[in-house]
């Protein structure tokens, strides 16, 4: 076993709803966008934690949640120690020094107007570093760290490849030297080539830096490569949570199971097994009944369409969340103990 | 000997700048696709794989122009069609899918009259008879309840639906060849494996060639037959699928699998190919892939023809001038 970590992020039942108004004036709720529908796991110092799902089940608005660049609907997050959900904005905004974020269109989240340099720069002025010498040498230093040269901060954006962007964009975060940075899908409008060269920067970074990861993806191969933990989300909810080796090696949640037989086979005669899930992912805004999963189960049960289930921990460092496990029997063979 | 259903020879693919000077796309390229065959062009961004699949459609962008070669579809020739040719031609003898089918279907027209529309233009049959045969098409596609999916406009399907009813459309004159460009970059893994699923089993039904063209090495691995390597408008590699995975040959096709992670194997870092991709127009000189390669050297400032190797497959760099050379296989 390792030495036990301290706990830097806890997010604890975290929701997010969005309410869809309508009425004559437009201005009633009709029914609520259930984004993130209570949502927990602890992140430790210095890992890599992966949150996946298909499009639609809420990683990407529970990573902006805990930025509260999207206010919570409920429930709280704890930053070492601290409850976030609480802070008031100017807090907030002092706190967001140590939590930064990248995002996934190196396109979209660059100002066209700004310069390089200024765009590295600006998170610096904003948490009061006024000595102008001091942020030119940091800039230069956080553009040396991911591989810009300095003749580049003087250009704009549009004139970097979109590798490069994204590398802007990790400067970016990286410059008020946080402990914390929300990837979100930071590799996905790459291509191969280029995706591999900025994962292999970010891992650099991460280990002179000490930096924690919350990276959020929909690319299986490329999470289990990145992460040491990782947490499949389905239509708002973490249905399963493990260590990375044995969510792949031994996937306990049938939604998990089917995404992961659902990766094309890495080599043209290895055929494998595969689960083809029938019909789609329902609308957050009307999730079905008890398991939110049960309408495109295989495994389902009675219990399933009236019941939710909860999180539990099955084995060392891997929680699920499906009434398969509720039984004694499946337990014992799901934690390894009957063969 | 197989039946070629589709030759490509020496096509070039450009645009023109201020000066009137032509900027290749796509630079010279041949391949050939056999009957009921699956062919994968691969390649990343601005290799020029979609500028190939749209000039065999005749459905290039405006300002972009072919600039030679010859595509011949079965006794077809492309070069000299006219507008209406090749109206006769699109959806009956070649028909094509996008990658976004929120894009590519009409919003305004039901998914019923878009199927109609195709089969109207083609077949001489009645309103009546294209209904039915829509309603066959959509039951072939695997659709639920396609009695009330042809009434319904596409924003009322899901992104996975919205694929399945561009297969039923393009599959619904029975063309002899597929053009998939990106069909299911769009859509989610589970949703992916389902609509794969689906066009082999329509591919066998029908006996179809189909073309794919993505950028995902495992979509190729999982359906094609023989595949093809593009690099900055030029075919770098062709070689059949198995021997793609299990011996490449170009640097760039070695560089572009050792970048992917693999999900069996763990390592610490990816191996990444240096540098980007050169835009058109700044092209270098000889080998267009020299200043990203680790194995350059004197030869590579003259470009490289494509080489045949012992195994059939044919790989467009001096490493292979003899065969397989000792350099390229350590």
């Amino acid at each position: 076993m390792k030495e036990e970590k301290n706990v830097l992020l806890k997010v604890d039942n975290l929701k997010k709803y969005f309410p869809i108004k309508g009425g004559i004036f437009g201005n009633k709720t009709m029914k609520q966008v259930k984004a993130v529908d209570g949502v927990s796991f602890e992140v430790m110092e210095g890992e890599t934690f992966g949150i996946v799902g298909e499009s639609g089940c809420g990683k990407s608005t529970a990573g902006r949640t805990i930025l509260r660049l999207l206010e919570p609907t409920e429930g709280n997050i704890y930053f070492q120690g601290k409850n976030i959900a609480e802070l008031n904005p100017n807090e907030m905004r002092r706190l967001r020094k140590d939590i930064q974020i990248v995002f996934q269109d190196p396109f979209a989240s660059l100002n066209p107007r700004m310069k390089v340099r200024n765009i590295i720069e600006e998170p610096l002025i904003n948490f009061g570093v006024s000595e102008r010498s001091e942020r030119e040498k940091r800039v230069l230093e956080v553009a040396d760290q991911v591989g810009l040269t300095a003749a580049q901060l003087s250009r704009y954006p549009h004139e970097f490849s979109g590798g490069q962007r994204q590398r802007i964009g990790i400067a970016r975060a990286l410059i008020s030297k946080p402990k914390l940075i929300i990837a979100d899908e930071p590799v996905s409008a790459l291509d191969v080539s280029i995706q591999s060269q900025v994962l292999n920067l970010m891992r650099d970074l991460q280990k002179e830096f000490g930096l924690t990861y919350i990276f959020i993806s929909h690319d299986l191969s490329v999470v289990k490569h990145f992460c040491d933990r990782i947490g499949v989300m389905y239509l708002g909810k973490m249905v399963e949570i493990a260590d990375k080796n044995s969510l792949y090696d031994e996937p306990l949640h049938p939604y998990a199971e089917a995404l992961l037989s659902a990766l094309p086979s890495p080599h043209p005669l290895q055929k494998k097994n595969r689960i083809i899930l029938k019909g789609d992912v329902p609308s957050p805004s009307n999730p079905p009944d008890g398991c939110t999963f049960h309408p495109r189960c295989a495994s389902c049960m009675d219990v399933c369409k009236t019941e939710r289930p909860s999180l539990q921990v099955i084995r060392d460092n891997h929680a699920v969340s499906c009434h398969l496990y509720d039984s004694p029997e499946k337990l014992a063979v799901a934690a390894g103990e009957v063969k | 000997m197989v039946q070629k259903v589709l030759e490509v020879d020496d096509l070039k693919v450009g645009i023109k700048d201020e000066d009137g000077r032509e900027i290749a796309i796509v630079n010279g390229i041949n391949f050939h696709l056999h009957k009921g065959e699956t062919l994968g062009i691969v390649g990343e961004s601005g290799c020029g794989k979609s500028m190939t699949s749209l000039s065999l459609m005749g459905l290039l962008p405006a300002g972009v122009e072919r600039h030679g070669g010859d595509i011949r579809l079965g006794d077809l020739q492309f070069n000299s069609f006219a507008k209406k040719d090749w109206r006769k031609i699109r959806g009956k003898k070649i028909a094509m899918i996008f990658q976004e089918p929120m894009s590519s279907l009409n919003p305004v027209y039901t998914v019923g009259a878009q199927i109609n529309e195709m089969l109207l233009n083609h077949e001489k049959i009645s309103k009546k008879e294209a209904r039915d045969r829509a309603l066959e098409m959509l039951k072939l596609v695997g659709i639920p309840r396609p009695e009330q999916v042809l009434n319904e406009y596409p924003h009322q399907l899901s992104g996975g639906m919205r694929q399945r009813v561009m297969i039923a459309i393009a599959l619904s004159c029975n063309p002899e060849v597929l053009i998939a460009d990106e069909p299911t970059t769009a859509l989610d893994v589970t949703i992916q494996a389902q609509i794969l699923e689906l066009m082999k089993k329509v591919q066998d039904q029908l006996h179809m060639s189909i073309v794919l063209i993505t950028h995902d090495l495992g979509v190729v691995a999982e359906m094609c037959d023989r595949v093809i390597v593009m690099y900055a408008g030029e075919i770098v590699e062709e070689s059949l699928v198995v021997d793609l995975f299990d011996q490449p040959s170009h640097p760039y096709t070695k560089g572009l699998l050792a970048s992917l992670p693999d999900i069996h194997e763990q390592k610490e870092y990816l191996s990444s190919i240096s540098g980007v991709v050169p835009a058109p127009g700044k092209m270098p000189a000889g080998c267009r892939f020299a200043p990203r390669c680790s194995f350059a050297h004197e030869r590579c400032k003259a470009a490289p023809p494509l080489f045949e190797m012992e195994n059939g497959s044919k790989v467009k760099c001096w490493l292979y001038e003899q065969g397989e050379s000792e350099v390229a296989t350590t």
